[in-house]
């Protein structure tokens, strides 16, 4: 440090702060390529907000002009078409490394003492994006826009006595409307930056309790750690590489692949898509919801299905951490997981046939996977641990 | 866990064919020349897809995301998009838009006809469906009523409203090009694809060049990260 930095640092150590929490920060040395997602998450956060500030300038958040503000910025404003297309995959991306984040916390049982608060703040972040991924789907104002929305804050019905003024409250009106969409742009702006401050939490946790590593076990040695920078500065900047190349891929070749053609078609309150389906980060939760033949039943399971996350960590009383060292939990978390995939098929089928029935099995066995850890931490058999790596 | 990678990737396409299977009917594949890795707009197809639009089309349907300015995007000098403005009669900003008005539409088809501008980009299978729906008018099967509609093979539940406007020799191309039915349904469908998306061959090119850069970051980095990491590597 110069005398300059010095002088400044005294008076706000923001330097120090730096050093001693990123660039020398201790660090497992046996860190895997999951431990990329955490970085990379960081990344699609900022690359979202970034994207997302300049079509904030283009976007026109009103009934008659939405729709024709976003084709504005695809064929008008200059580099728009490739801003929205990278705003657009942006918002699918982060879900498929937020997932992958989470499961990884799950293998590794990373949501264990002492990372509780850790695994709080992820699902607090879980929660809101999808609240700003849904506001922000409905921004185009198409027609996935418009009944997307429609079906979606109409759960909030279900809640007892208060129910439908509530939602007469979120919409500002009697149905989706000008109101509505005017709110949800500025909601949509506003809950990133709420993002931030949690993810600043989740980091403040992280710094505290530290990595956990794969093999789970608490470092001791002097020797397991090693500082972040450059060793996993460079590594994430290789995963960063790794992640641009499908990112890439999809904004300049494929940008709505993952999108719903009716999006394409202006929002009609009078005319009803065929099949309602909401994005597919959603899919999993939107089977659970209709797995279960009660309105309001199906809506408190699929809240519950990522709010029982929080309790998770008391769940699961095993001691060890890594699955790796787990035989039974290692079987019910692949299990978990392809059932998760199966929920997600579920979700984008219409709900008649053999389809509800798989979705209902597929919805036991989700939260049977929760409900059973209790048990099953206390008489699993776990591998004797190693005491350093 | 590298399993869990490659599962979670593969859980995009099991959502995306539940997306398709939203009462999509198969149509055959076309050759575009703005699809694929050498993406160019054929000016000439396009500009025969504008005579089909415009002299056809344009009767029903707008196209309010097109000016004739946009036909600078596949070749045309700005004299020339304004010259085929002034045939028109039209300014070469203004929007292309149909004489006919919405509630004429109604009274004619008991709907609000579409805007074409994005078609392409807002049914399942974009062009491909575009140029099947226009040569996929028959006689419907024994029994079958359409109503006031009339019958295609690729329109999802078969009763489609508009009627085959395509018939051979119903506009003469200015480059002599044979009217075939087959050949106006081709044409004016990549004139779709293009005002759906004119940057679309751009988006194409760059694209390329994009991926060879990152291929390329990607590998130095590789190469710095086990350059960086070696002696961690050893120790253990």
């Amino acid at each position: 440090m110069n005398k300059y930095t010095q002088w400044f640092d005294e008076r706000l150590p923001i330097f120090s702060f730096m050093d001693k929490q990123l660039a020398n920060k201790p660090t497992p040395k046996n860190l895997n390529y999951m431990w990329n997602f955490g970085s990379l998450a960081g990344v699609c956060l900022m690359l979202q907000i970034i994207t997302g500030i300049f079509l904030a300038m283009h976007y026109k958040a009103d009934v008659n002009l939405a729709f024709d503000s976003v084709q504005h910025i695809m064929r008008n404003v200059e580099w728009g078409w490739l801003i929205r297309n990278m705003h657009m995959v942006g918002a699918s991306f982060f879900f498929i490394v937020v997932y992958i984040h989470i499961f990884r916390g799950l293998y590794y049982g990373s949501y264990k003492s002492p990372r509780e608060v850790l695994w709080w703040m992820g699902i607090i972040i879980l929660f809101l994006m999808m609240a700003t991924a849904f506001i922000g789907y409905v921004l185009p104002w198409g027609q996935m826009s418009y009944w997307g929305a429609t079906v979606i804050t109409n759960l909030l019905s279900v809640i007892p006595f208060v129910g439908e003024s509530i939602v007469v409250w979120l919409w500002g009106g009697y149905n989706v409307g000008d109101p509505t969409l005017n709110r949800f742009f500025a909601l949509h702006y506003l809950l990133p930056f709420v993002i931030v401050g949690v993810v600043f939490l989740h980091l403040w946790a992280l710094w505290t309790s530290k990595s956990n590593n794969p093999v789970g076990i608490d470092l001791k040695k002097q020797t397991d750690w090693i500082p972040f920078h450059p060793y996993y500065t460079i590594k994430d900047m290789f995963g960063l590489g790794v992640f641009l190349i499908p990112f890439t891929f999809m904004v300049f070749f494929l940008p709505d692949y993952l999108g719903h053609t009716d999006n394409y078609i202006p929002a009609d309150p009078l005319k009803t898509p065929a099949h309602i389906v909401p994005e597919w980060y959603f899919l999993p939760f939107y089977a659970i919801l209709r797995a279960i033949p009660h309105k309001l039943l199906g809506v408190v399971a699929m809240v519950a299905s990522i709010a029982i996350l929080f309790v998770l960590p008391w769940l699961d009383r095993s001691k060890v951490r890594s699955a790796n060292f787990r035989p039974i939990y290692r079987q019910m978390f692949w299990i978990f997981l392809v059932n998760v995939f199966v929920l997600g098929w579920v979700g984008a089928k219409p709900p008649e046939g053999h389809y509800v029935i798989i979705g209902q099995v597929s919805t036991t066995l989700y939260f049977l996977f929760f409900l059973s850890l209790p048990w099953v931490s206390k008489f699993e058999k776990t591998k004797p641990l190693p005491t350093s790596l | 866990m590298k399993k869990l990678f490659i599962a979670l990737s593969l859980s995009l396409l099991v959502a995306q064919s539940g997306h398709a299977a939203g009462g999509a009917i198969d149509v055959p594949k076309g050759e575009w020349s703005f699809v694929g890795p050498k993406a160019h707009w054929d000016t000439m197809e396009i500009l025969r897809g504008y005579e089909v639009a415009t002299q056809v089309c344009l009767a029903c349907h707008g196209f309010k995301y097109f000016s004739h300015r946009n036909l600078t995007e596949i070749g045309l000098t700005e004299e020339q998009t304004k010259a085929l403005a002034a045939k028109m009669d039209m300014d070469v900003n203004a929007k292309l838009l149909s004489g006919l008005t919405e509630e004429d539409g109604k009274d004619a088809y008991g709907l609000v006809v579409p805007d074409l501008s994005v078609m392409a980009k807002a049914r399942p299978n974009g062009v491909d469906y575009l140029k099947a729906l226009l040569l996929g008018y028959e006689d419907a099967p024994e029994g079958f009523d359409v109503g006031n509609g009339h019958y295609n093979k690729y329109f999802p539940g078969h009763i489609i409203a508009m009627p085959n406007p395509l018939s051979e020799d119903i506009i003469t191309y200015m480059d002599g090009t044979p009217a075939t039915v087959e050949q106006m349904a081709h044409d004016v469908s990549a004139f779709i694809a293009f005002t759906s998306e004119p940057e679309l061959v751009k988006r194409q090119n760059l694209g390329i060049y994009v991926l060879i850069y990152l291929l390329i970051f990607t590998a130095l980095t590789y190469a710095l990260k086990n350059a960086i990491w070696r002696d961690i590597k050893k120790k253990s």
